[in-house]
């Protein structure tokens, strides 16, 4: 576990010598919140709400899930930085579990990106942007674990898409259209509740809603407490899916790596 | 020396063209990929930008057809100017890994050398696509006659807002003369504006609309060239010249930044390592 730690540590102190990144990463996100609620401003122009959605509501969906998009953001090319280079022989000799280490890796950046770049934005946001508080405290504690709960889906897939590296010798252009999926079907850009009624069934059938959507509608007090334990066990469901898929791929990546001789 | 006629040049283009071809062909089922991914990536704000129409049909009177041809002057401005100044984006590198300073051994223009011998096929046809698809859905529908001197207008518009692109990524590469890096700088300014750009500037404050107009001009990139045709009711607040100005904004602006540029030629130093 120990070894964990000082990994995690690692890309932690990683992050901090890119000063210009990390400032870029504060910036672009609250130039696409501006930008977001200027236009949702636009939409609501003088109406104070639309379809029984006031604009405040929006406002505060649009803040948090940019906020989210901040601190759920990895680094997409590890896996595919350590395949091409030919380091991942020697990290396999290891003893380590290597899912276990490119976790840890990336949970020392979100911990970064949780100090250093979600809290000066959330301060901008709560003045700029009136973010609202969450509907109850007890609603917030539920939104902590289900935003967990939504990273673990968001990264279980991200490890899908960065295991075909063994397979596809660059992963830029499944990484960019898995980003595309994500951003469109995860609601991350626009609520789910404006979107056609075909496309939100059709959403349901996969993980993305449960990355942004759920914890956002959690925060916002419009799942009801009954229900807010299916949503969750939804989200863990997929969690457990996606991990399964994973470790297939992974199991087959490795044994790839076997017959190639490392 | 010498001096290269315009016959010259342009069948010399052509040669370079062929090389920059061959060397993308060499990879064709990556390169593909990396086009239809940028498609894809391109795409996220467009679906947005649907969705959200959709469901509310307009926004402070502006349709959907006229948002999209509004979006389509970026990507059509972006992908001429990705083909034509991708080694003006890419310049940083040029000077850091030496190539640059294999051109400045060559009996050529620096900035012809420049255009010619790199091109970014994957993103001039990923946005580039991205914005024909919106263009023949929109052209047509938003109550446009399409005679000489309105298609000579647009042709006019969508070069100039490649210049205007061209010169603030020339303003950026002219830093690394003094080997100054400003490319992340550059990238967080030219980006962010574009984002904002996408939907009509009267929708945000009046600071950032004069940020738009006068420091990054994107508001000649593609509102006012669109607005010449739509003569929507909000641009009755600027000055009525805006309009035609987009190919005289990209012209100065150019001007002014190759003065800029000739000076930073003039004392560029080279950094001694080069990769080849």
């Amino acid at each position: 576990m120990r070894v964990y730690l000082e990994f995690a540590k690692k890309s932690f102190q990683n992050n901090i010598v890119y000063r210009m990144d990390y400032f870029a990463g504060v910036i672009n996100a609250l130039v696409m919140i501006f930008v977001n609620i200027s236009i949702w401003k636009a939409i609501y122009e003088e109406e104070e709400s639309l379809e029984g959605v006031q604009f405040k509501i929006v406002a505060t969906y649009i803040v948090l899930s940019f906020l989210m998009q901040v601190v759920y953001t990895m680094d997409e090319y590890f896996i595919e930085g350590k395949v091409r280079s030919g380091l991942i022989s020697s990290d396999l000799m290891k003893p380590i579990n290597f899912r276990l280490y490119v976790f840890s890796y990336n949970v020392g950046t979100t911990i970064f990106r949780l100090l250093m770049q979600l809290m000066p934005a959330l301060l901008v946001s709560i003045f700029l942007f009136k973010l609202l508080p969450p509907f109850s405290t007890e609603m917030f504690i539920f939104f902590m674990v289900s935003s967990v709960l939504g990273y673990l889906v968001l990264y279980n897939l991200n490890f899908i898409v960065w295991a075909s590296s063994f397979w596809f010798y660059w992963t830029f252009s499944l990484v960019t259209i898995k980003d595309a999926a994500v951003m469109i079907f995860s609601g991350a850009l626009i609520p789910l509740w404006f979107m056609p009624q075909w496309l939100i069934d059709f959403i349901k059938l996969t993980p993305f809603d449960s990355i942004f959507y759920t914890p956002i509608r959690i925060y916002l007090g419009q799942i009801p407490q009954e229900e807010i334990w299916t949503s969750m066990l939804r989200q863990v469901v997929w969690v457990v899916l996606l991990f399964g898929i994973g470790q297939l791929m992974w199991k087959a990546a490795a044994k790839k790596m076997v017959v190639q001789g490392g | 020396m010498r001096k290269h006629t315009f016959w010259d040049l342009t069948t010399l283009f052509f040669r370079y063209t062929k090389l920059t071809l061959k060397t993308t062909l060499e990879y064709k089922f990556d390169r593909s990929l990396i086009t239809v991914a940028i498609f894809f990536r391109e795409m996220i704000s467009v679906a947005v930008m649907f969705l959200i129409l959709l469901r509310f049909l307009h926004i402070r009177g502006w349709e959907m057809q006229e948002l999209m041809f509004l979006y389509s002057f970026l990507f059509l401005s972006y992908s001429l100017f990705v083909f034509l100044f991708a080694g003006v984006r890419d310049f940083d590198g040029m000077v850091h890994s030496g190539d640059f300073d294999r051109f400045l051994t060559r009996p050529l223009g620096l900035l012809y050398q420049i255009i010619a011998a790199r091109v970014d096929y994957p993103a001039t046809l990923g946005h580039g696509i991205v914005g024909l698809v919106l263009f023949f859905n929109t052209a047509f529908a938003v109550g446009i006659d399409w005679n000489w001197q309105n298609s000579l207008f647009y042709i006019m518009a969508i070069l100039g807002g490649a210049v205007i692109q061209a010169s603030i990524f020339m303003l950026s590469a002219c830093f690394s003369f003094w080997s100054v890096r400003t490319e992340n700088l550059r990238n967080l300014i030219f980006f962010n504006s574009r984002r904002v750009a996408g939907y009509p500037i009267t929708f945000y404050p009046g600071i950032i609309q004069k940020v738009l107009i006068f420091v990054v001009p994107f508001g000649f990139v593609n509102y006012f060239p669109s607005q010449f045709f739509l003569h929507k009711a909000d641009g009755e607040q600027f000055w009525s010249g805006f309009v035609y100005l987009t190919p005289a904004v990209g012209v100065v602006m150019f001007l002014l930044v190759s003065i800029f540029w000739k000076y930073g030629v003039k004392n560029y130093k080279s950094t001694g390592n080069a990769m080849y």
